[in-house]
């Protein structure tokens, strides 16, 4: 029985590919086209992968993490009045099970920054230098230099904000901000460094002191954010349900909550790549169906002959069947590993930097780098396998139906 | 006006009234000199009348004030001209400063951020306006000449911000009379260039006690923008209503 199933299979796949065989140029040609779409699904697919990932990846690299923790009343009114006591031990304890490579508490508030000459409204970030290995923070450009440590008194800001305040590194600004006590107070600090930003508006608007320096100028021992950051790229599945209940007194935020816009755009692009597979699967599945139905009407008579000399109707229907696996099979490998060379190829990146402005509108880093996705790969491998299916059946079922009288009478 | 500034020459005015020393003043320190005049403006009321002309290449535009002044932390402005200006107020309290449009008759606190605006499209900024006296307490002050004027001396104290003070200039210069009137005020940033200046026009008396009665602001950036404050009467140790200083009386025009 099994040797009787075995020889069919071989059967129908020598009877398969020595019709594919027969009809060489015009196989290749669909071969390479089926070879060119899964290429471009690939390719184009880990761009916008890569896109997608990079956006995440600016989110939480930007003093974010992939998880933010606040007092529950912290957003609604960013003040150091609403900020929490953390201490490192129990940080330490409640996220030692937790997969991070990560991380960082800190101090976030607004402030004014006057120079001798301008005012600008800014957000104060306290941190601790050790912690920020984490953010965009440790790979900042630095002329003169960062802050030493969490102690530091200094300050250090962007290059357009220095820019603005017509003052230079090492001399002093004032910082006006709200005490523990909401009482405002006017601190002035000296300038370590300016850092350079791919974006303009953390330049201006984001500033760097020490966080123990800030707290005793605050007049408390809180911060008002955890950051964490995953060793994955995403929040791996029950990241934030681990921490949620982990911190059942903190507001727990990722970053699609902490930039809703950005949020919407990666669920847009999720959205967008399978649609961009639909359109070209169901170009290629066309395609595909009308050269097996050419196939099937040139082999009329052939199938007819076949048929009154007792093939059987399956038979006939699992040969164009195979034929279209095969053909789609041999190009999914083709445009698989066709892919695999053009990535690599890409494997430095697209150079978006000619267009600056709009990248850094759209949130996008200056350097695309293709991501492939496996899920995305499978998804194509699996539509393939389908779709090979779906084109053959047709021109398959129409060879089934040929009257074999008819077939070799005309 | 800063309310150094104002509680300089109040101070001064003080003084003279009380026949201060002018004897034996040159054995005075400048923490001393300057110290002594802020002490005595405790608890010091006034009421003056102001003109305030703002000066800008395209136009000039002049408006006429009331304040009330209680110690160094408290005042109350009120606008009597121009017409459309006519009632808008503007209480300080300590740090804290409101403002009172009867146009829109609604009452803001002023956010941080605006602090360092221009006070009524002027040269100072409500920081100028608001900033408690830091002079003693983040700088260190010298007296580097003292010039004989005719009868009277003139002290020229620098005053140099301690370090990490929250404080902006590099230095500021004060120029002061031995009746304490403050002939001109000077701020340098950093780099020592001067920034901006305030200085005394006119000395008069009012109320039997010599004071700037025209001090004009200006800055190095834009020779054609300044603002000058001038008294056209002033009165001093009056009596006020306990609630002169409040948002009740910010809202009354009366």
């Amino acid at each position: 029985m099994k040797h009787a199933l075995l020889s069919r299979v071989s059967l129908i796949y020598s009877l398969s590919v020595r019709n594919l065989w027969r009809q060489r140029r015009r196989n290749t040609i669909l071969l390479v086209s089926v070879i060119c779409a899964i290429t471009g699904v690939v390719v184009l697919n880990s761009l916008i992968r890569g896109m997608q990932l990079q956006m995440v990846d600016q989110v939480v690299y930007n003093l974010n993490g992939h998880i933010t923790l606040h007092a529950p009343d912290y957003r609604s009114d960013p003040a150091i009045t609403r900020g929490f006591i953390a201490d490192s031990n129990e940080l330490e304890r409640k996220l030692e099970s937790v997969n991070l490579s990560g991380w960082a508490t800190r101090i976030k508030i607004p402030a004014v920054v006057m120079s001798e000459r301008e005012t600008r409204g800014v957000q104060i970030v306290g941190l601790d230098p050790v912690q920020e290995h984490i953010s965009i923070v440790a790979d900042l450009p630095i002329e003169g230099t960062f802050l030493v440590d969490s102690a530091d008194n200094r300050i250090v800001l962007g290059r357009a904000l220095l820019t603005q305040l017509r003052t230079k590194i090492g001399h002093r600004i004032v910082l006006v901000m709200q005490d523990i006590n909401s009482k405002s107070i006017e601190v002035g600090f000296q300038i370590a460094g300016a850092y350079d930003s791919d974006s303009e508006g953390m330049e201006k608007h984001v500033v760097f002191v020490g966080k123990d320096a800030l707290q005793q100028f605050l007049g408390s021992e809180s911060i008002t954010e955890l950051s964490l950051r995953f060793n994955t790229r995403l929040i791996p599945p029950n990241g934030l349900e681990t921490i949620s209940n982990a911190f059942p007194n903190l507001e727990v935020v990722d970053w699609k909550n902490i930039d809703p816009i950005l949020a919407f755009m990666y669920e847009s692009v999720n959205a967008m790549v399978y649609v961009w597979l639909a359109i070209v699967f169901t170009a290629l599945v066309f395609g595909l169906m009308n050269s097996f139905i050419t196939a099937v009407l040139e082999r009329t008579q052939e199938i007819g002959l076949c048929k009154s000399m007792g093939m059987k109707s399956s038979l006939v229907l699992y040969q164009v069947v195979t034929e279209s696996l095969i053909i789609m099979f041999l190009g999914l490998i083709g445009g698989l590993l066709l892919s695999w060379g053009v990535l690599q190829l890409l494997g430095d990146g697209i150079d978006l930097s000619a267009f600056a402005a709009g990248v850094e509108m759209l949130n996008l880093a200056p350097r695309i780098r293709p991501a492939v996705v496996w899920q995305d790969i499978n998804i194509v491998i699996v539509a393939t396998v389908f779709l090979a299916l779906v084109a053959s059946l047709y021109p398959a079922i129409r060879a089934v139906r040929l009257d074999p009288l008819v077939a070799l009478r005309d | 006006m800063t309310s150094r500034v104002w509680s300089l020459f109040a101070l001064g005015l003080l003084l003279m009234n009380i026949d201060v020393v002018h004897a034996d003043d040159t054995s005075l320190t400048a923490e001393e000199l300057v110290g002594k005049v802020l002490d005595q403006t405790r608890g010091l009321t006034s009421y003056s009348e102001l003109t305030m002309t703002v000066n800008r290449p395209e136009w000039t535009r002049s408006s006429s004030f009331t304040v009330w002044t209680r110690g160094r932390e408290d005042a109350l402005i009120r606008f009597t001209a121009p017409p459309r200006d006519v009632g808008n107020a503007t209480l300080k309290k300590g740090d804290q400063m409101w403002t009172f449009s009867p146009k829109i008759k609604r009452t803001v606190r002023l956010p941080r951020s605006m602090m360092s605006q221009g006070w009524a499209g002027s040269d100072f900024s409500y920081n100028d306006l608001a900033r408690s006296d830091t002079l003693l307490q983040h700088y260190e002050l010298a007296i580097v000449e003292d010039q004989l004027d005719g009868n009277q001396t003139i002290y020229t104290i620098e005053a140099v911000p301690l370090e990490n003070a929250p404080v902006v200039w590099g230095k500021e210069v004060l120029k002061l009379r031995d009746d304490y009137v403050l002939l001109e005020h000077s701020f340098y940033d950093q780099d020592l260039k001067l920034v901006k200046w305030i200085e005394t026009q006119e000395i008069t008396t009012f109320d039997g006690r010599p004071i700037p009665k025209k001090l004009r602001m200006k800055n190095t950036d834009d020779e054609e923008k300044w603002t000058e404050v001038e008294y056209t009467h002033a009165e001093f140790d009056v009596e006020l209503d306990d609630n002169k200083f409040t948002l009740f009386s910010l809202r009354d025009s009366n």
